[in-house]
């Protein structure tokens, strides 16, 4: 007998409310840019829950991947901008995103993931640090001087195909890396992964002892996360921006923000990173108009204030509400 | 052949031996316990033989292979589960998951996938006798229950050695004649061996167990069929302490 | 040429060392005897060095005078964070405390409800955005109503929700400093003369503040070794549940150790203004902690001493390794040593887990 949890359907919430998103940026004059901002809150939080939320692990560190992805797209067009390869040259950056956040997380997996609790976060906490003195260090990619490369985009594209680029096809791709994290994390759970994840997650020792290989699923979750940050910052920086900075793609407050969505939503669950993205991404906006300079000042509060009170995130304490309803196989 | 065979293991902890020179060999579907009190060493050789950390000296030999240095999930798929002292199911799975999950990554793992290791869990539910529960989060249930959902988690594995620690701590005698009951169906219906690990429930070892091992400062003391064992002084003296001087052991 | 550089920068190490290994001796101390990392360890070093520019600025002291009152405002700073977010996940007896109900949430929701008719939103646009922030700052406000009214027992957490929390505790202590003062950098000026080694030139605050922290390191040890309340210390450090059998109270110690670790963290961002007077801003902690942790790591990481001898190796390696980057052409010295204490933790996490792990 299949039990009906064990469906794809939670998928369908989530397709929903991006596609509602995506039209409301669409059909509301003047809207796309908060949308588009949404939509980024909503994909790091998608992409930072696939770890954080299935291991239980917290990577401080976390933005370097964002980082490293946004210099493969800046690298890819920045260097190969005349080569005449059209929309090759956003595979390629997608691409190159892909293989340096792989390559950072392997490099970084391969220490801190033999670590338990708070020696994984030390290990981690410096990795975006570290990464942009390299880079600003080693003089590599121009170092501190960073790269713009808006020319070479309106070189290789012609004006209006990179103005179309910058501002709208980068939010397009933001709300595909979105989708993407969520799908990817609906399959994780459905499978052995996720329950090799969540096993680890409640006790690791319990969990080897059960016949799971600890290591190789925390890392496959973590390769997966990085992948996914180094899709988004190609994307939401690279090719939206046009010039990356080292302390701008390094800064850790971005790590700061996706753990605030991903508690916000609720650990671990599919819906909770979408949810705590809108309510964030809403919020700051509204914040920054009312309250200008103060919004980590009252984000750090709640995020104590939700660990101590409701470690369950919005959907988590949802979700045990609809618990044996018709509803409860579409939330998870 | 034995099942599993364990030659001259020693392990150490900084300048404490936890296990003195182990060397005993464990039978098909043999049903034994290892007792000893408090400090003997017992848990510190179920983790040993479940390798949640290597032995500094001596190997172990799990159906022909050595094992001394597998880490812990290979030897899982190899056939040894077990149980903890005090019972740690996944919390936020629910008790259908949380037994799945030993189907899913245990000796019969690999040929497992994740629809059939939920049956393989209903299975064992009815076992159990939970179902009231399946669906429920294993963390909210009591710690009786909590202790079969591991029990169950672990068969689910489909082990051919089963460790169970002090699988009776903290029962009253009703419930230990049902789980040494329970024990015994177990190790009948699906043919596996189990050490069951105990500290003090004499009325536990004498019922379910047809071999003992007396460990006694993390040294094999006794290795004896268990009317012998638990008759004979030296295990007296261990639990009793010297008479009459000599005060007794500590509870 | 490079060897008296070299020499030189080993001198000027070894006495930043000092100072490094006692910024550290807070962040071991709360590990050693909570098992909670001080993820925003940065931030506490941050207010000691607005402590120093504060005193020196507003009332013309010297930072050796702000030593003492660094390490009131830490110690304080401790007990009011301690009591206010770490407890209700460290404490061994739980928190114990009633849920407040409907009651407090109304207080919660009417007291945001007033702050932000006196904030007043711009325009009837926002009244969504304002639903929502209202909905967000409840939930802060709630939470905060239920720690002074009270609020469910908790099982001890996981380590994970420490690490959030004293990483939220750092975000908010920058932010508010960042408030005050605004994010500008700034720094003062104390000259008290130099002392000419021959090799190098050091001046004699970087002296000051070299012995201030050895003998603060020194006082410490006394402290620990010599005096009932160290040791009460030192037996939960080694075996909580043994201390508490032994008539220690725990509780109390655990608090009492926050405000301690506290205290000497902020207390060492007195001690770094002497030695770089500059640069500081709301978020020049962030470096510190990452040094904090290389050196923590260094030496066991639940060691206070440890730490301090930690520092002293750090120093030394770091001021070492700068003369070897600047020494080779195309690389930018500061960055690459930033990049290299990073580098530096990765390999002595990667090549001595074990050795660590068992300092427990």
């Amino acid at each position: 007998m299949m039990r009906p949890v064990k469906t794809y359907y939670p998928i369908l919430p989530v397709i929903i409310s991006y596609g509602v998103l995506f039209g409301i940026g669409i059909m509301v004059p003047g809207k796309w840019q908060l949308v588009s901002q949404l939509a980024f809150y909503c994909a790091l939080g998608q992409a930072f829950n696939l770890f954080m939320g299935m291991t239980g692990y917290v990577d401080f560190g976390y933005v370097a991947f964002m980082g490293v992805g946004t210099y493969g797209m800046a690298v890819s067009i920045y260097y190969l901008y005349d080569k005449g390869l059209g929309l090759g040259l956003i595979v390629i950056g997608l691409i190159l995103a892909a293989v340096f956040s792989t390559l950072l997380s392997l490099a970084v997996g391969a220490v801190a993931l033999r670590l338990r609790g708070a020696y994984f976060a030390i290990a981690t906490i410096g990795v975006n640090e570290g990464f942009r003195f390299l880079i600003e260090g080693a003089r590599i990619w121009n170092g501190a001087d960073g790269m713009i490369f808006y020319r070479h985009l309106k070189t290789a594209f012609g004006k209006q195909t990179a103005m179309a680029l910058s501002t709208m096809w980068a939010d397009v791709m933001v709300f595909g890396v979105a989708v993407l994290a969520a799908v990817l994390t609906l399959i994780y759970m459905r499978n052995k992964v996720g329950y090799a994840l969540t096993a680890l997650r409640e006790d690791e020792d319990a969990a080897k002892v059960m016949g799971i290989n600890v290591t190789k699923y925390k890392l496959t979750a973590f390769i997966t996360s990085a992948i996914l940050a180094g899709l988004l910052g190609a994307s939401a920086w690279a090719l939206k921006l046009t010039y990356v900075y080292p302390e701008d793609v390094f800064e850790i407050h971005y790590t700061v923000e996706a753990i605030i969505i991903v508690l916000l939503g609720g650990a671990g669950t599919l819906l909770g990173p979408l949810v705590g993205g809108l309510i964030y991404g809403v919020s700051k906006y509204y914040l920054s108009i009312v309250l200008p300079g103060f919004q980590l000042l009252i984000f750090a509060p709640i995020i104590i204030a939700i660990i101590v009170l409701f470690p369950e995130g919005t959907v988590g304490i949802f979700k045990k509400r609809i618990f044996g309803t018709p509803l409860e196989k579409y939330i998870i | 052949m034995s099942l599993l065979k364990v030659e001259n293991v020693t392990k150490r902890f900084g300048g404490l031996v936890a296990v003195d020179d182990m060397s005993f060999e464990i039978g098909h579907g043999e049903l034994m316990a290892i007792v000893g009190p408090n400090g003997a060493g017992k848990t510190t050789m179920f983790n040993l033989i479940n390798g949640v950390f290597p032995a500094d000296e001596g190997r172990i030999i799990f159906e022909d292979v050595d094992v001394t240095n597998y880490p812990a999930y290979k030897r899982a798929h190899l056939g040894i589960g077990r149980t903890f002292q005090i019972a740690r199911p996944f919390a936020s799975a629910t008790v259908q998951e949380n037994i799945a999950i030993g189907g899913m990554f245990g000796a019969a793992g690999s040929e497992i996938n994740v629809d059939e290791a939920m049956e393989l869990a209903d299975h064992y539910i009815d076992l159990i006798g939970l179902k009231p529960h399946r669906d429920k989060p294993a963390g909210g249930l009591t710690p009786i229950e909590k202790k079969l959902v591991e029990i169950a988690r672990a068969l689910a594995m489909k082990p051919r050695l089963l460790l169970m620690d002090e699988a009776m701590a903290g029962m009253n005698p009703k419930d230990i004649d049902e789980m040494v009951a329970f024990i015994r169906e177990i190790r009948d219906t699906e043919g596996i061996a189990i050490v069951a690990l105990v500290e003090h429930i004499m009325r536990a070892v004498a019922g379910l167990t047809e071999r003992v091992i007396v460990m006694h400062q993390g040294a094999l003391l006794v290795d004896e069929p268990t009317q012998v064992a638990l008759t004979d002084p030296r295990v007296i003296e261990v639990y009793l302490g010297r008479p009459p001087e000599e005060t007794h052991a500590e509870g | 040429m490079i060897l008296e550089q070299l020499s030189g920068n080993l001198v000027h190490g070894l006495v930043l060392g000092a100072v490094y290994g006692m910024a550290t001796m807070g962040l071991s101390l709360i590990f050693g005897v909570l098992q909670v990392v001080n993820v925003g360890h940065g931030a506490f070093i941050m207010v000691g060095a607005y402590t120093s520019l504060m005193m020196f600025k507003a009332m013309g002291l010297p930072p050796v005078v702000a030593i003492p009152v660094a390490m009131f405002i830490g110690m304080a700073l401790g007990m009011l964070f301690y009591y206010g977010a770490v407890k209700p996940l460290v404490s061994p007896s739980g928190s114990g405390i009633r849920k407040p109900g409907m009651k407090g949430f109304g207080i919660a929701a009417g007291s945001f409800v007033a702050l932000m008719v006196i904030m007043r939103p711009v325009s009837l646009v926002f009244h969504l955005h304002f639903a929502i922030s209202l909905f967000v700052g409840i939930i802060f406000l709630y939470g905060f109503l239920l720690y002074i009214y009270g609020g469910r027992r908790q099982e001890k957490a996981p380590e994970l929700t420490t690490l959030l929390v004293t990483f939220s505790l750092g975000v908010i202590l920058e932010e508010v400093v960042k408030q005050i003062f605004t994010s500008e950098a700034r720094g003062f000026n104390w000259d008290i003369g130099k002392l000419d080694l021959g090799i190098t030139v050091l001046p004699y605050t970087k002296i000051v503040a070299s012995l201030g922290s050895l003998g603060i390191a020194v006082l410490l040890y006394l402290w620990f070794r010599k005096t009932r309340a160290g040791m009460a210390m030192r037996s939960v450090v080694e075996d909580d549940v043994g201390a508490r059998v032994c008539g220690v109270n725990v509780d109390w110690q655990f608090a009492l150790s926050f405000s301690l670790g506290i205290g000497l963290t902020v207390t060492s961002g007195v001690l770094l203004t002497m030695f770089i007077p500059v640069g500081i801003n709301p978020y020049m902690g962030g470096p510190y902690t990452l040094k904090a942790f290389v050196i923590a790591v260094l030496g066991g990481l639940a060691s206070p001493y440890g730490a301090f001898f930690g520092g002293v190796v750090f120093g030394l390696v770091e001021n070492g390794s700068y003369t070897l980057f600047a020494n080779i052409p195309g690389l930018e010295p500061f960055a690459m040593t930033r990049f290299f204490s990073f580098v530096m933790l990765l390999v002595i996490l990667l090549v001595r887990p074990t050795g660590l792990l068992r300092a427990k």
